[in-house]
């Protein structure tokens, strides 16, 4: 009961940023709605007993990559321009109600097929009893530093050429 | 009510958020927000598939480093929409037409 309300919770979270994500117009409230959204993920991740994803989630995301959007954001001007409704002015032949009507069509079509060729897989696993809740910090750690040792190196390489690089890039310009 | 076809049309309803993010908008860094969602959507699609299929953990070890790439990706890709306004001062994509100004 617990859990079902906890994902419908995230769900509607996530899917609610998501659509805010794409019609707002300001684009600081973009951000804060994919905040929500990411938020909404992360609960996702908790309902399905991945809790130390759910955390590292809300960590990075919520602490780092949003915080990091709305310093650009406000680096490069608010968003005084180009906030219009989604920019659709700008594209020639993308506002007409016909093209609505296309893509509406196209996109029940094209879901239909997907949805009528995967039925059997999906509906195969559809048992949704939870196991006894056990965290997973643990095995992730031992999975990490055995299994998984060069991606884990290379992720860190990762990360510090990211440091340096998004360093080097943004320095200021001398004249 | 909790299954894998609800966590796919999650996922689906993320990843075309994210599409028409892209391909809606005309802001470089609204653009950015929509590779997030995108990037989300394919995490969340490796932890249910691990979860609902075999209960291991390389899917979590798999949204783990797509967590990780995209924080990398956010930093670098800022800095370069950071140092794009220092040079043509505006964010639009259309103006990013030129390799040399």
């Amino acid at each position: 009961m617990f859990e079902n309300t906890l994902f419908f919770l995230s769900a509607a979270l996530c899917i609610i940023g998501a659509a805010g994500v794409v019609f707002s117009k300001n684009l600081m409230h973009a951000c804060v709605l994919l905040l929500a959204s990411l938020f909404g993920v992360a609960g996702l991740y908790a309902v399905i007993g991945a809790d130390f994803l759910a955390a590292s989630q809300l960590v990075i995301y919520a602490g780092g990559v949003v915080i990091l959007m709305l310093f650009a954001v406000m680096l490069t001007g608010g968003s005084s321009e180009n906030s219009n409704k989604f920019g659709i002015e700008k594209i020639p032949g993308m506002g007409s109600t016909k093209t609505y009507v296309f893509a509406g069509f196209s996109v029940l079509v094209i879901s239909f097929t997907i949805l009528k060729l995967m039925a059997n897989f999906m509906k195969s696993y559809t048992k949704g009893e939870l196991p006894a809740f056990s965290s997973t910090v643990e095995k992730i750690g031992t999975l990490l530093v055995t299994d998984h040792v060069l991606a884990f190196e290379i992720s860190s390489i990762l990360l510090l050429g990211a440091l340096v690089g998004a360093a080097v890039i943004a320095r200021p310009r001398k004249g | 009510m909790i299954s894998l076809s609800s966590y796919l049309f999650i996922s689906f309803t993320l990843f075309v958020a994210g599409i028409a993010v892209m391909i809606a908008r005309k802001n470089i860094i609204a653009m950015m927000l929509g590779i997030e969602l995108i990037l989300n959507s394919a995490a969340l699609n490796f932890a249910a598939y691990t979860r609902f299929i075999n209960n291991n953990l390389e899917g979590h070890l798999m949204s783990l480093f797509i967590i990780v790439i995209a924080a990398a990706e956010a930093a670098v890709g800022l800095a370069i929409v950071i140092r794009f306004f220092q040079i043509k001062e505006t964010i639009h994509i259309d103006d990013a037409a030129q390799l040399q100004s």
